[in-house]
């Protein structure tokens, strides 16, 4: 590695290095209370998989950078320089751990190996060997919002394709559209992804609980996060930020998806208005008595997306759900905090067939834990881990069927 | 509607996000400079990041074509 770029990555390290970031580097004890909690240890018992062993591919060069005994006498000090086969091992480690943060559950100190990792996959983004695909995802990103009104028009004519659909099931008032676009001063912006599945439902279920909504321009994932580009992924968050300002909605709704969800909690600052997932707004549906439901027959169980549950708190909304519109219910985990990532987060999935063996084999505990619960149908709140569960149930023979909460509340509804 | 010719053909009909974006992106890949890939989406949302990702890869969409709930892009590699 050439010393002008060594000397770039010690600088974009040092830009992360916030005080929890130095108690995340500083403090770990190597107690190894994290190892049995990842999931891809769990699955494949090898050291590398250890959260604490992924940790410290980035704590040694933080030590080589960033302590005395590193810089003088780095022999001394577990130190490790920065090198070309060094980024191979941070390429290892963050994009062998979803950011689940399940090991940090069981951390006495509270380690946040997600966090670490954001170093790893910020080295490699410096050092031009982040997976193209994210980085790709990201900037096509970017330049939508960048030249929306270039973009709005094709936009426009493929909702207007799926107005038949959504008043084919729940039949909205002469005159009011199905799926509403640009309202200034609605009650809530809902930002869905690019697929009919995420729109239709949603859209149904607002109508049928007569929300004043309005469509976002934008998808609401966050190849940012993804790829671990801190600007990046305010810039992809912007977009959403700016057209809830623009409209002057009270509510800004996310689909469902685990790490919009969580950039858009988390990232967006002080607004004059508010983020919410779209299980939270469901369960608020219900609990108002703004929507008639059925009970669905058939055993479900649910899926804890980590970035939604974990990572977000959101624990309770959909179990509401979930009680009200199934007459079997089975959990997975008798807590939910302690719930198996599906191995499919951290841009993994995003990733696509290039890490399906890795994503299927990590994802063993996982594939264990669904059968065991011995339902029919598998319920989660996240495109990610919908997918992963796909491909998790067709790998590992389970037989059950993957479905969105959203999707299932839909079916759910009764007239009034 | 045109017949145009075109080298491959991908089905990316009612895929999970973002894996229309992901499988063109790899797609375009697999046929020669100056030839053509038809894909096939239902995503209405493709409708705005298919144009975002071939101004973003530098490739060219030559034409799209909206029939029965679905969009045909036909894109050339640019590079």
């Amino acid at each position: 590695m050439e010393a002008s770029l060594r000397d770039e990555l010690v600088r974009l390290f040092d830009t992360k290095l916030s005080r929890q970031m130095l108690l995340n580097l500083e403090t770990c004890s190597r107690c190894g209370l994290c190892t049995p909690a990842c999931h891809a240890y769990a699955s494949m018992p090898l050291p590398k998989y250890a959260p604490a062993f992924r940790a410290e591919v980035v704590r040694r060069i933080y030590k080589r950078y960033f302590t005395a005994l590193g810089r003088f006498a780095p022999v001394l000090g577990e130190a490790k320089p920065l090198t070309d086969a060094a980024l191979e091992e941070l390429r290892e480690a963050a994009y062998s751990c979803t950011g689940c943060r399940r090991c940090m559950v069981y951390c006495p100190f509270g380690i946040d190996t997600q966090q670490i990792m954001s170093i790893a996959k910020l080295l490699l983004i410096g050092a031009e060997a982040a997976p193209e695909i994210l980085s790709l995802l990201a900037d096509v990103s970017i330049s939508k919002g960048e030249s929306i009104e270039t973009f709005k028009e094709g936009f426009l004519q493929g909702i207007k394709r799926l107005e038949t659909q959504v008043v084919a099931r729940w039949k909205v008032e002469a005159g009011t559209t199905p799926i509403p676009t640009e309202v200034e001063g609605a009650d809530m912006l809902y930002v869905a992804l690019a697929g009919a599945h995420s729109i239709i439902p949603a859209a149904v279920v607002f109508n049928a609980a007569r929300e004043n909504w309005t469509l976002s321009f934008f998808e609401a994932v966050n190849f940012g996060a993804f790829v671990g580009d801190p600007g990046k992924t305010q810039l992809i968050l912007d977009r959403i930020v700016r057209e809830a300002l623009r409209l002057g909605v009270k509510e800004v709704c996310i689909c469902e998806c685990g790490t919009a969800v969580r950039v858009a909690k988390q990232l967006s600052g002080t607004q004059p208005f508010r983020v919410v997932s779209l299980t939270e707004v469901h369960a608020r549906y219900l609990r108002e008595g703004r929507i008639r439901v059925k009970k669905l027959p058939g055993s479900h169980t649910y899926h804890d997306p980590c970035q939604i549950a974990r990572n977000g708190g959101v624990y309770d909304e959909p179990r509401a759900i979930l009680g009200r519109i199934v007459e079997d219910f089975r959990e997975m985990s008798p807590d939910p905090k302690y719930n198996w990532c599906c191995g499919g987060g951290g841009g993994l999935v995003a990733m696509g067939e290039d890490t399906l063996d890795f994503r299927m084999r990590s994802s063993r505990v996982k594939a264990d834990q669904i059968r065991e619960s011995r339902a029919d149908v598998v319920v989660t709140a996240c495109e990610n881990c919908h997918t992963q569960l796909e491909n998790i149930n067709a790998h590992y023979g389970l037989g059950k069927e993957v479905k969105f909460l959203s999707s299932l509340l839909a079916d759910a509804l009764v007239a009034p | 509607m045109s017949a145009m010719e075109y080298a491959k053909e991908l089905d990316l009909r009612n895929l999970p996000c973002p894996m229309p974006v992901v499988k063109i992106s790899k797609g375009i890949k697999e046929v020669a400079v100056g030839q053509i890939v038809k894909a096939v989406t239902t995503d209405p949302g493709a409708l705005t990041d298919f144009p975002a990702w071939a101004k973003t890869s530098g490739n060219q969409i030559v034409e799209t074509q909206e029939a029965s709930g679905e969009v045909r892009f036909f894109i050339k590699r640019l590079k």
